[in-house]
């Protein structure tokens, strides 16, 4: 074991400011599904229940000998008071109710926006459009929309409590996406291609018009959990998905203006980069200072640490795969590897490459924590 | 090139259209135009293939592909000949209702001369099975991306097996995070990342039963 000389927090904004910590921080992303999984809860238990939920996930924090603290308390969400806010969050499939009982939540993506819809937001802007026309998203009354979301964000807090009181930090308050992951989810995938080439002026007006309220919101979040980080949610804009020219049209833009935003309100953007930013990278380097890059596997991480080395903290990302049908000597290793050559010189948080598989083995895990406490990174 | 495969390859869908009305109003063979739409789309997947293209103008050029073929198709007499260089069934498995890379890897297959038969999402091993024996493909595609995906496939090559027909149906699995440890948990014969890899190994798939 690597003697430690600083808290968790010390060690997570040390990786943030690029130093070199006492040793590299390790932050296995929502780890709720796999402990709950580990402990014989299925799906639907683990939606449903939250006491037995949240127990068994402090149960298996403790058993994996603890970590430098919880990026995500639960599987609650945080909202603003307001209904602009609550409206967008993506609607999901749950086990039990829309799937086999022991899956796990699945977005279902529909087509909710049409394409007059960016007319009417660049007209009307975001919250505006979402106050007059919710019911799109949902057909509930707003009242129960307001108090569903107020739950949701009161039940995030307590999680955050409970970890707390048992001495476990946890980072994120706020979350958003961008506006071209938004318009994709809402429109879908084939549908919002289609936009991009048959009314991509319409697209960007629309996204100039809510761009600002997704800040905004964010903020409010952050302030209402007193939490300090923002999660990005980034997928569709990636090199995976589109050409640079779009790219640079309707993703970067938008994610430059939200992180140095947030950066100005002392929040810290944690870049949730899921499928392939490899020829996207360089472009964060323009990224303000204090932001985390945090990538999946299908980012080549070494080639990302060449680039951004020394600019934006790189954070990542043990594969499901390995997590799920690997050995623990297999995990150790790629760990290493990744502490000897992304953490070199500091700037590194180790983790799971998005968020650790309701599968995972509990070794595989123990592992990737392991490494962490016992192997220094190089200087 | 032709006005109509530059069009196509070069993702321009008013122009691609209107040369179709056009050619098609002065009494075209519409052979023809279906031969240019599908050299268009060959384009295209080499493209891809080659990292200067993205999904992004896969699923444009298949729109526009399609759209053609609708102004085409009620001028044809008969049946669209096809060559096809072999079939695929494909889907994503049992309890996973990403759609994505599944998808990435259809159209692929299509622009390099496959038949594919394409199940959706959310597919039982059972209807992998039917849809084999119906057709008589000799590759089986399984798509996932969430982990627990991984016994779906697994269960599927399990009831190929039982099936009395796994000696003569390749098996690929494909998804954002399959391993080489998950291939051979699952019992598959090739697993890939990347649908332009994955066409690759179809082609060798397809050159070793023709041997």
């Amino acid at each position: 074991m690597i003697e430690e000389a600083m808290t968790p927090q010390e060690r997570v904004q040390a990786a943030i400011n690029l130093e070199v910590p006492d040793r590299v921080p390790v932050l296995p992303l929502q780890t709720c599904y796999f402990a709950c999984r580990y402990k014989g809860l299925d799906g639907y238990e683990m939606v449903k229940e939250r006491e037995r939920a949240l127990q068994a996930h402090l149960e298996v924090y403790d058993e994996l000998g603890g970590f430098d603290g919880q990026v995500i308390p639960g599987i609650s969400f945080i909202f603003p008071r307001r209904l602009s806010g609550i409206v967008a969050e993506p609607l999901y499939k749950v086990p039990g109710v829309d799937l086999p009982r022991d899956s796990i939540l699945q977005h279902d993506e529909r087509e909710i926006l049409l394409p007059e819809d960016y007319d009417l937001i660049a007209d009307l802007g975001w919250n505006a459009f979402a106050e007059k026309y919710y019911s799109k998203f949902n057909p509930r009354p707003a009242s129960k929309i307001l108090e569903w979301g107020e739950r949701q964000t009161a039940t995030y807090i307590d999680d955050v409590k409970l970890w707390n009181e048992h001495g476990v930090p946890v980072y994120k308050g706020g979350e958003a996406f961008s506006p071209l992951m938004f318009f994709s989810m809402f429109r879908t995938l084939e549908q919002f291609t289609f936009d991009l080439y048959r009314r991509p002026d319409r697209v960007e007006a629309a996204m100039d018009a809510l761009v600002e309220d997704f800040i905004q919101d964010a903020i409010e979040e952050s302030k209402l959990t007193g939490l300090p980080w923002v999660m990005l949610v980034l997928e569709r804009g990636g090199c995976f998905y589109y050409p640079l020219k779009i790219f640079e049209r309707f993703e970067w833009k938008y994610i430059k203006r939200m992180t140095e935003a947030w950066v100005k309100e002392g929040i810290t953007p944690l870049l949730h980069l899921d499928q392939d930013w490899t020829l996207n990278v360089p472009y964060f380097r323009d990224l303000p200072k204090g932001c985390i890059c945090e990538f999946d596997s299908c980012t080549d991480i070494f080639k990302a640490k060449e680039i951004l080395g020394g600019k934006q903290c790189i954070m990542g990302d043990v594969r499901a795969s390995l997590q799920t049908h690997g050995t623990p000597e297999q995990v150790a290793e790629y760990c290493t590897q990744l502490i000897d050559v992304v953490g070199k010189g500091g700037g590194f948080i180790l983790s799971s490459g998005c968020y650790v598989p309701v599968d995972a083995k509990f070794e595989n895990v123990k592992a990737m924590i392991d490494c962490a406490k016992t192997h220094a990174p190089l200087q | 090139m032709a006005e109509l495969v530059d069009a196509i390859a070069n993702i321009k869908e008013d122009e691609a259209l209107t040369i179709v009305r056009h050619r098609l109003e002065f009494g075209e063979e519409p052979m023809a135009l279906v031969e240019e739409c599908r050299a268009g789309m060959a384009i295209v997947g080499e493209r891809y293939q080659k990292g200067e293209y993205f999904l992004g103008e896969l699923i444009m050029s298949g729109e526009i592909f399609k759209q053609a073929m609708s102004l085409i198709e009620p001028r044809l007499t008969g049946d669209v000949p096809t060559e096809t260089i072999g079939k695929v069934v494909m889907g994503t498995v049992k309890g996973d209702i990403h759609s994505i890379g599944k998808d990435v890897a259809a159209g692929l297959l299509r622009m390099s001369g496959f038949e594919v038969f394409d199940l959706g999402v959310d597919v039982a091993p059972e209807a992998f099975v039917e849809k084999v024996v119906e057709t008589g493909a000799p590759i089986l595609g399984m798509s996932g991306l969430l982990t627990p995906s991984f016994e779906s496939m697994k269960n599927t090559v399990t009831a190929i097996r039982e099936r009395g027909i796994r000696d003569r149906v390749k098996v690929i699995i494909g998804g954002g995070v399959v391993i080489e440890q998950v291939k051979c948990y699952v019992g598959a014969d090739a697993f890939t990342r990347d649908g332009a890899e994955g066409v690759k190994i179809c082609q060798e798939f397809m050159r070793e039963a023709n041997k």
